[in-house]
This record gives C-alpha cells, sequence and structure tokens, in this order.
C-alpha cells in the first residue's frame, strides 16, 4: 500500500484548542505533583493564562478562514466569534469558581467520595478546602466546546460533544453543599445526557446512509445529488437535532435543565448557562446552515413548533417557581426559545443576531448567577425566594445590580437583553416568520412577571428575620460582577461595536 | 447476502435479541450484564459476517472481553444484591414508556427498512481494497485525526473523575499502624481470638446457622453479616442426648 500522509494543519487556527488541551493536561500533572497548599492557586494562574493566551490567539487569528485537519475543523467567522465568547464567558466562570471568600474553602466538595452525611463530610465541609481538579476539568470543557463550535462534520462535532460533556457531568457533582441534591443532578445529567448523545450518534449514522459521509459540505451537496431515499435524512436531522437541542436546554428535551441548575455549584451553573449555550448553538447553527440548508423548508416548522414550545414552557413555568435557581433554569429554557427563533431566520442576519444574543445574554447570565453565590446564610446559599424578601434593604447595592440584571433578562431598553431579543425578532420578521416573533414577544411579556416579582419582592418588601445577609464579594467574584453588569450595560446602550463583529463575522465556510 | 451469511445471520439474530430483552427485563444486574455479553457476541459476529474483521472482533476483546467483564467485577465487589427497586414514582410510567418505546422502534425500524429498499451497498471491496485494518487506519491518522487525538481529552476526563469521585484521601494520622492495630485488638471490650465457626449439626450444617459456644448459648459472631440468618427449630437447636 502507499504511504499515508498525515493531512495539512494550520496550527495557527488550532492552536486555541490545542492551548487549552495543553493547559488542562498539565494541570492534572499539577495535580499529582504540587504540594496540596500550592494547588488552589498554580490551577487557577495556569487555567486563566490558558484562556487569555487562547483569546490572544483568537484575536490575532481573527481574518483567518481556513477548512484545516482534512477538513475536519473549519475555521472561520462565527467560528472564531463563537471560541472568543466561550473563552471570555469562561473566564468569568473560572473567576466564580476560583473564589473562595464566601465560604470556606470555596464552593466545591474536598472529597467527593466521602459518604454523604457522614462523620468525616461533616469535619471535611467546615474544615477542607475544595478540590482543585475542577480548574482541569473547567478548562477541558471550554476546550471541547471551542471544538464543539469549529467541528465541520459530525463525527468530530460528537467527539467534542463528549469532550465537552464529560467534564460537566463531573463538575455537577462537586458541590459543598447539599450534596446529594448535587449528587441527584450529576447523574440525571449523565444519563439523559448520555441518551441524548446515543440520539446523536444514531442521526449520524442514517445521515451517513443517506449521503455517503459526514463532513457538512458533502452533506449539503447530497441533498439535492443523493438518490438515497430522504426517510434516512429526515429521520437522521431529527435525532441529530434532538442531540443539539438536549444541550441547548429545548423543549420538550429541557426536563433535566431545572434539577442540573439547582443541583450544580453555582458557578458550575453559571458556566453551563452560558458557556454550554453558546456551544450548542454554535454546533446547531453550523448543522443547519452549513449541512442541512438545503432542506431548510422541511425544518422550518418543525424547529419552529419546538421553539414555541420552549419559549411557553419557559416563560409559563418561570412564573411559578420558588426557587432563584430554579427560576434562572426556566428562564434559561425560555432564552433558549428566544435564540432559536434567531436560529430559525436562516439568514446572515439571523446568524449575527443569535451570535449576539448568544453574547449579551451569556454576559447576565453568569452574573446573575454571581449574585445568587452572594447570597447566603449559615447553610451556605438561600435560593428559596421567600428568603431573598427584603434584600433590597440590606444590601441595596447587590439588590440593586440583580435588578438590573432580572430588567436585562426581560428586556427593558439600555440593556443588553432589549438589544438582542429585538435583533433576533428583527432577523426572523424579515425572514417571514412572523407567528415565531408573535409567540416571543407575548412570552417575553409573561416572562417579564416573575423578575418583577423578584424585584418587587427584593425592594418593596420588609427585611424578616430569616433574609440572609449578602457577603462582601471576594475579588475574583466582584470581578465576573462587574465584568457582567458593565458588559449587560454596554451592550445596551452602545451596541454597535459587538454587532458590527458579529456581521463581519457571520459567513460560514463550507 | 451469500447462503452461508444468510445462515449464520438467522441463526444468531435469535440470541442476540433474546439476549437485548432479557438485559432491559433481568431483574439481577448480574443477569443483565450476562444477557448483554449475549447481544454483543452475537453483534461482534454480524460484524465480521460484513467483512468488517477489525471491529467485529473489537467488539468482541474489547467491549465484551474487557469492559462488560470489568462491569462484573464493579458488580460483585459493590454487591449483587442492590437489585433495582421497582416502585413507580409517576403512575402509569412504564406502561407509557414501554407504548412510546415499542411505537418509536417500530417508527424507525419501519422508516429505515423502506429507505434501504432499494439501495446499492457501495460494496466492501472498495472499502477494504487495502486490507480492513489498513482501511480504518487510513482514515483514523488522515481524515479524522483531530477527533482521534482529541478523543485523549476524554479518556484523561474519564481518569481523573473516577479518581475524583471514588478516591478517599487518608491522612497521616488516620493511618493506622501495627502496634494500634494490636493495641486495639486486645483491648477490653474486644475479643482477640478469631472468630467461631458456623454451627455444625446433624440436621444443618449451612454456614448460615449460628454455631454454639461452650456454655451453650447461639452465637451471631459466626456468622457473616451478608448472610440471611437461618432460624432453628427448637427441636433442631436442641442437644441430641450425647452428654448422656
Amino acid at each position: 500500500m502507499e504511504d499515508l500522509s498525515l493531512p495539512k494543519i494550520d496550527y495557527a487556527a488550532v492552536a486555541p484548542m490545542l492551548i487549552l488541551f495543553g493547559v488542562a493536561c498539565v494541570g492534572v500533572l499539577f495535580e499529582g505533583v504540587l504540594p496540596k497548599a500550592a494547588r488552589r492557586v498554580t490551577q487557577l494562574v495556569l487555567a486563566l493564562l490558558g484562556l487569555v493566551a487562547a483569546l490572544s490567539v483568537i484575536v490575532w487569528q481573527s481574518d483567518t478562514r481556513v477548512l484545516t485537519a482534512g477538513g475536519a475543523v473549519a475555521i472561520d467567522g462565527p467560528t472564531l466569534f463563537l471560541q472568543g465568547a466561550i473563552i471570555v464567558l469562561g473566564i468569568m466562570a473560572l473567576l466564580l469558581i476560583g473564589d473562595r471568600a464566601m465560604e470556606h474553602g470555596g464552593a466545591f466538595v474536598a472529597q467527593a467520595a466521602i459518604t454523604v452525611g457522614s462523620e468525616a463530610d461533616r469535619k471535611q465541609a467546615v474544615k477542607e478546602q475544595g478540590a482543585t481538579e475542577v480548574y482541569p476539568l473547567t478548562v477541558f470543557a471550554i476546550a471541547g466546546m471551542l471544538l464543539f463550535v469549529a467541528a465541520n462534520d459530525l463525527l468530530t462535532m460528537f467527539v467534542a460533544l463528549e469532550v465537552f460533556s464529560l467534564p460537566l457531568y463531573l463538575l455537577c457533582a462537586l458541590a459543598r453543599r447539599r450534596r446529594l441534591l448535587s449528587q441527584e443532578a450529576a447523574l440525571k445529567y449523565f444519563l439523559l445526557g448520555a441518551y441524548a448523545s446515543a440520539f446523536f450518534l444514531f442521526g449520524v449514522a442514517l445521515v451517513y446512509g443517506f449521503a455517503g459521509g459526514v463532513e457538512f459540505g458533502t452533506i449539503h451537496d447530497s441533498v439535492t445529488e443523493s438518490t438515497q431515499s430522504t426517510v434516512l435524512l429526515y429521520a437522521g436531522l431529527a435525532m441529530i437535532a434532538i442531540g443539539l437541542l438536549f444541550k441547548a436546554a429545548a423543549a420538550p428535551f429541557h426536563v433535566w435543565t431545572p434539577d442540573v441548575y439547582q443541583g450544580a455549584p453555582t458557578p458550575i451553573t453559571g458556566l453551563m448557562a452560558a458557556c454550554t449555550k453558546v456551544a450548542a448553538f454554535g454546533g446547531l447553527l453550523r448543522v443547519l446552515y452549513v449541512g442541512f440548508d438545503g432542506v431548510a423548508w422541511d425544518y422550518t416548522p418543525i424547529l419552529g413548533v419546538v421553539a414555541v414550545l420552549t419559549m411557553l414552557i419557559g416563560a409559563v413555568l418561570a412564573v411559578t417557581q420558588t426557587d432563584i435557581k430554579r427560576l434562572l433554569a426556566y428562564s434559561s429554557i425560555a432564552n433558549a426559545g428566544y435564540l432559536l427563533v434567531g436560529v430559525l431566520a436562516l439568514s446572515k442576519d439571523g446568524l449575527s443576531s443569535t451570535m449576539f444574543y448568544l453574547v449579551a445574554y451569556g454576559f447576565t447570565v453568569i452574573a446573575a448567577f454571581g449574585v445568587v453565590t452572594l447570597v447566603r446564610d449559615a447553610d451556605g446559599e438561600a435560593t428559596h425566594l421567600s428568603r431573598w424578601a427584603g434584600l433590597g434593604r440590606r444590601s441595596p447595592l447587590y439588590a440593586g445590580i440583580f435588578t438590573f440584571i432580572l430588567l436585562a433578562f426581560a428586556g427593558i431598553p439600555l440593556t443588553s437583553g432589549f438589544i438582542a431579543k429585538f435583533a433576533v425578532f428583527g432577523a426572523a420578521l424579515d425572514s417571514g416568520e412572523a407567528w415565531l416573533v408573535v409567540f416571543g414577544v407575548v412570552t417575553s411579556m409573561l416572562l417579564a412577571f416573575p423578575y418583577l416579582r423578584v424585584v418587587v419582592m427584593m425592594w418593596l418588601s420588609e427585611p424578616g428575620e430569616s433574609t440572609p445577609t449578602v457577603s462582601i464579594p471576594g475579588g475574583l467574584t466582584a470581578a465576573a460582577l462587574v465584568i457582567g453588569v458593565v458588559a449587560t450595560l454596554v451592550l445596551g446602550v452602545a451596541p454597535a461595536p459587538l454587532l458590527d463583529l458579529t456581521t463581519s463575522a457571520a459567513d460560514f465556510v463550507r | 447476502m451469500s447462503t452461508g451469511e444468510a445462515v449464520t445471520f438467522w441463526i444468531l439474530v435469535w440470541p442476540a435479541l433474546v439476549g437485548a430483552i432479557g438485559m432491559v427485563l433481568a431483574r439481577n444486574a448480574i443477569h443483565s450484564a450476562l444477557w448483554l455479553v449475549l447481544t454483543m457476541l452475537s453483534i461482534g459476529v454480524f460484524y465480521v459476517l460484513q467483512s468488517a474483521p477489525f471491529i467485529g472482533m473489537a467488539q468482541i476483546i474489547v467491549y465484551t472481553g474487557a469492559i462488560m467483564m470489568l462491569f462484573l467485577f464493579v458488580l460483585m465487589l459493590v454487591g449483587r444484591d442492590a437489585s433495582d427497586s421497582l416502585i413507580e414514582t409517576l403512575r402509569g410510567q412504564r406502561v407509557a414508556a414501554v407504548l412510546l418505546g415499542i411505537g418509536f422502534a417500530a417508527m424507525v425500524g419501519t422508516g429505515v427498512y423502506r429507505a434501504m429498499d432499494n439501495v446499492t451497498p457501495a460494496g466492501l471491496e472498495q472499502a477494504n481494497a487495502q486490507g480492513n485494518v489498513e482501511g480504518i487506519a487510513r482514515l483514523l491518522f488522515t481524515k479524522y485525526v483531530f477527533a482521534f487525538e482529541v478523543t485523549s481529552a476524554l479518556l484523561i476526563t474519564a481518569a481523573v473523575g473516577a479518581m475524583v469521585l471514588a478516591h478517599k484521601e487518608r491522612r497521616k494520622g488516620e493511618k493506622r499502624g501495627q502496634p494500634e492495630t494490636m493495641r486495639a485488638r486486645f483491648y477490653p471490650g474486644n475479643y482477640p481470638g478469631p472468630k467461631p465457626g458456623p454451627g455444625v449439626y446433624a440436621t444443618s450444617d449451612s454456614v448460615a446457622t449460628p454455631g454454639r459456644l461452650p456454655d451453650g448459648t447461639l452465637t451471631d459472631r459466626s456468622i457473616s453479616k451478608i448472610l440471611p440468618v437461618r432460624e432453628l427449630t427448637s427441636s433442631e437447636s436442641a442437644p441430641k442426648g450425647t452428654e448422656k
């Protein structure tokens, strides 16, 4: 047989991923070599440096438009933009993860293997420092997300999906407080996630049967050329969509979201709400815009129904929630619906507005979970809504910040939420998807109710005996909060630079 | 399909199906795992039948031989008595799940069957032109080299995850040395000798029957904790008159 030659790899273009995978491996190595006391600072600095380095490479490479590694990885405008977004949001989440000022030892359990409720568990809850394996795991997850938005064939996309999901399953199980809830969340996420991955893989097999290949370019060509039965195409696309919509938390594949968001350590919830959403929609955009754009007429109505269902379920169930983390989870489901509206515009505007929405929502949601980590009592975070009553009197600054964040979620003008919603609805209207916009506007109004209820509760109720105090945030959480709030404000007042950036980046290569 | 292929297929399709159904229906985790082994072995042969010897052997050696056996070891270590509770938390959930599952399987099955009606296969000669293993290597190290390399991240994550979730660190103070162990052994209140053996009677010599101490009382210490205690009837435990 003739010699095999490695396909040409544009190392500069894939450098951000390589840097992060390298940093994660070094982090794992540090776990074995460094003494315990030195680990946390080293790991945190290493992870942050890695993310910053990867971000600088992305900025440096911002004009690259290339298919590389044998056509498996596409580095183009949307890839670079979404990779940058994931890294920036990942840095914010990492700041929350690294903070140990509010709670001794941080938000993570020291040894997850110790039986919940045992004597050793009580001892480690007060005394020991949190596990430092969370830093390399987080970096692995972020690196997997970078590959996920860059994958140019379904097989690479599947591997990337697993690479970023597995660390997230693990991280969900490592909460310091309410450990049983956290472990239940991790198990649920793992089992349902494995199920969704199986659907994705099934779909890939069927699409392979139709197209004779798994590259998006091949699939795109085969839609017009293939002589196989279209049943394979539609069934395959449906199953791939199930896998992706599961990660994006769209109804009816959203059931895991509230439980997992509630059980996971709050910094990890922030990471999932922001970065996983960017990655999932990045993947969905590429699948729908690059691979299957030839059958857009067939999938738009179905995904439209999914979008409407997602918005309705998210908005209606958010009204009934009594736990702030569950409320934010249902709000995140509803936001997945608005993002789907943007995706279904299926135009350049749709692409750029969806990318804008992802970034705007990511900044706001991480700041929101940052505030949630601050409101605590002796048992850890006080997440029940009744406990938030009267918080405005106790600490006007943080209640004010949270009010601003909730107003951004509700889409009030002068916040990024307004501009983002305006952009996706505008794009959908231009593409003639008015029915989606109608549902979007109606559910937005519905969704404003739970947000405003929290606002009213914080400011207009008297603080009771059970109103917890707001901890003074450590420097890291404060930094994440400032970044999130400032970005929410700036993107609301002067969105033009980012809008221009998304517009200029909105070009897939095939 | 050639005749030999068809014959093998129709022989092995039943074990594969029965194994899959048995895996779902078995109450005991060990039985479940063994049924799965049966299915996996049959599928391995199917792969070989379809000129994919590499994946067929990988299925048998890696999945069945290594992973399933490891799984069985874990089950044995964890304790095989942990059978599932069959209480439904949502009423009618199981019936609904079975109906929806069958419906979904029928839908996908008929859909794929119809779609495959007049398909001309690409041809195994073409796919295996340079040998089966070489063909796979060619794909792995050229087209999918990036995905292949990234899989290592998955393995590292899995290893780290297993350590994080299962490994307990023992502090220096927590480790008990030989002198402490001995001191605890001869400490008042602890019986330093070996535990008594199980009872051996004319009517029963099961390990589940409690032994008798020199003073004639039964002792629980002779029975392993995981065994159910075998209740002796009064006639069984009564002395058989040997002391006359």
